[in-house]
């Protein structure tokens, strides 16, 4: 029992880790856009 | 099933097409892409009948959208205006098969709608344009009806969308018009079309010709604007699937993949031999037929043979109109959606239900990144505030002078509108004559400007530092930058009135008067004066409605009329 726990636990904790990982990691990205671009476009 | 009911049912598809196409585009706020530009509460300005002196390419259709907008706020118009252009194509397309079954009236109305023409023209943005595309059926079929009583008022009534798209919306329906009344054997049809479209081109036709610069028209920018190719079968085949649109980056992505391409044209070329062989009895068959022909040509000209084009720019540069060679294949559009429909047609009397089913979804099918405002690239945003206080402090000055806009560029990648590209929005923003680069970059190459003031005012403009002292004998009160904001400036005695993280505006104190490069006024307002009256007289006595009127426009086909078919 005490194992199912464990491992139970142990998903939830490492499963919170990953998404506040990818969370910061999106948070810190900045916006594609860096420039102005001011072409009507390319062929 | 009654007549209006199958218009009603084909409406209403068009409906969720266009729902479908927008998606995100109809949360709140606007949608900026390229050419479309649309602005929370715009007023009637001198720019927006063309009077300041520039290329009047948006008379009449920002008088349009900022009469509507005076009723319903401006985002609601953008999205009411997009949502009608794929109601009417779809409706419009579909009143041209004479069927009384519906699945075979929603496969042309459906393929007219939701092909690779609408999704790229769409997201360049040219919603005017689209405007005039969506009721070339409804003209192509009243253009062979010209000697019937009424004829005259249902042409001017079909023509009215193009009308309001303007310039390059009424130039490619007039083309079809004018040949589909000329071929289908009627002299004077021609006549009443050329006059017709005469009369509703006046709103931009004056100032266009009594601007002080004259028809614009630059030869160099043959081979930028040529149709090109965004599929594997070239720019010709591309531009026969209706597709080869000169912007690289307004191509759905996903779109021109061999093997979807590739069944794709076995539906155009196979919507092309039902339309020769099911359609004769159809009395703007030939004339249709003929003027998808002559667009196909028209449009390939820049990509086939760019010196003639160049040639005959450099005769008159009126002809730079055919420039933009991809916009002409709509009348190829309505032979494509009128054949698809014909063949579904002939299915569905031969039992072959899911063939006629096939025929309606294959465009849909064929092309699911139009779906979702064009997989995301349609996206609804809102202006900063640092916009709205730009234009309190501009709106609310009661000095006179004029705004420059800096960096001096015409086109626009803010972070706000996710980076997507879109004309300067600042000169429907600001109720003041609004000075901003109208020359056109694509890639490396710069087609020059047009407005008189930009030409004078571009060489201190591009150095980002124009002298304040310049810029005020110049008429110029306001300088406001909204790109770079952190590294271009007036040089000189300047106030900084607002910075914000997008926008920043300058104040030169003690403007001149601007120079008058102006259009004169009355002949303008005679021509608006005249295209009035046209609309008016076009439209039928009370009891009935412009709707009802465009859309009883189509007579269902007989029963028997399929005996009279070879």
């Amino acid at each position: 029992m005490r194992i199912a726990i464990a491992a139970l636990v142990g998903a939830l904790l490492a499963t919170g880790a990953s998404f506040g990982a990818v969370q910061l990691a999106n948070a810190s990205q900045k916006d594609p856009v860096i420039k102005p671009l001011y072409n009507y476009g390319s062929r | 099933m009654g007549e209006r009911t199958r218009h009603l049912v084909a409406a209403l598809t068009g409906l969720g097409l266009g729902l479908a196409a927008l998606g995100p585009g109809l949360a709140p706020g606007f949608v900026l892409s390229y050419d479309m530009v649309f602005v929370p509460d715009p007023a009637f300005t001198s720019m927006t009948f063309g009077l300041t002196g520039v290329v009047p390419r948006h008379v009449p259709s920002d008088a349009f959208v900022t009469a509507l907008a005076a009723a319903v706020p401006a985002d609601i118009v953008q999205k009411l205006v997009l949502l009608a252009i794929f109601v009417m194509a779809c409706t419009s397309a579909a009143s041209l098969v004479p069927s009384r079954r519906l699945l075979p009236r929603l496969a042309a109305g459906v393929c007219y709608a939701w092909n690779p023409f609408v999704a790229e023209r769409l997201l360049l943005g040219q919603w005017a344009l689209l405007l005039g595309y969506a009721a070339l059926p409804w003209v192509v079929a009243a253009a062979a009806r010209t000697d019937e009583p009424g004829g005259t008022r249902r042409l001017t009534r079909t023509l009215l969308p193009a009308a309001i798209g303007g310039f390059a919306a009424l130039t490619v329906t007039a083309i079809a018009a004018l040949t589909v009344a000329l071929v289908s054997g009627r002299p004077r049809g021609g006549l009443r079309v050329a006059g017709v479209v005469g009369a509703l081109s006046l709103p931009w036709l004056v100032p266009g010709v009594s601007r002080a610069g004259g028809v614009p028209g630059e030869g160099t920018a043959v081979g930028l604007f040529a149709a090109r190719a965004d599929t594997p079968f070239g720019a010709a085949g591309s531009l026969l699937l209706l597709g080869g649109v000169w912007n690289g980056e307004t191509v759905p992505s996903g779109y021109g993949a061999p093997v979807t391409a590739a069944i794709w044209l076995i539906v155009v070329v196979g919507a092309l031999v039902a339309y020769g062989k099911w359609g004769r009895g159809l009395p703007w068959w030939r004339g249709a037929a003929v003027a998808g022909i002559a667009g196909f040509a028209i449009a390939g000209l820049g990509a086939v043979a760019a010196p003639v084009l160049e040639g005959a720019i450099g005769l008159w540069g009126g002809f730079a109109v055919v420039r933009d060679g991809q916009q002409y294949v709509a009348p190829l559009a309505v032979v494509v959606a009128a054949g698809l429909g014909l063949a579904a047609d002939r299915a569905a009397e031969a039992r072959w239900p899911g063939v006629a089913a096939g025929a309606m979804a294959a465009p849909v099918l064929l092309l699911p990144t139009l779906a979702w405002g064009a997989a995301g690239e349609l996206r609804a945003v809102r202006y900063p505030d640092d916009w709205a206080r730009a234009r309190q402090i501009i709106n609310g000055d009661p000095e006179q002078g004029d705004v420059l806009v800096l960096p001096w560029a015409s086109y626009r990648s803010y972070p706000w509108n996710h980076g997507r590209r879109v004309l300067d929005p600042l000169p429907r923003y600001l109720h003041r004559r609004v000075i901003v680069d109208d020359a056109v970059t694509v890639g490396e190459t710069t087609v020059p400007p047009e407005d008189p003031r930009s030409v004078r005012l571009a060489p201190a403009a591009k150095t980002g530092a124009p002298p304040a002292a310049m810029l005020r004998a110049e008429g110029i009160r306001y300088v406001v930058v909204d790109a770079d904001t952190g590294s271009i400036r007036p040089e000189g005695e300047v106030a900084e009135m607002l910075r914000g993280p997008d926008l920043v505006v300058y104040r030169i104190g003690g403007a001149a008067s601007a120079a008058g490069d102006g259009v004169p006024v009355a002949p303008v307002v005679v021509g608006w004066g005249i295209a009035s009256l046209l609309v008016f007289w076009s439209i039928p006595a009370p009891g009935t409605t412009l709707s009802l009127s465009l859309l009883g426009s189509i007579k269902p086909r007989r029963p028997d009329d399929r005996r009279r078919t070879p």
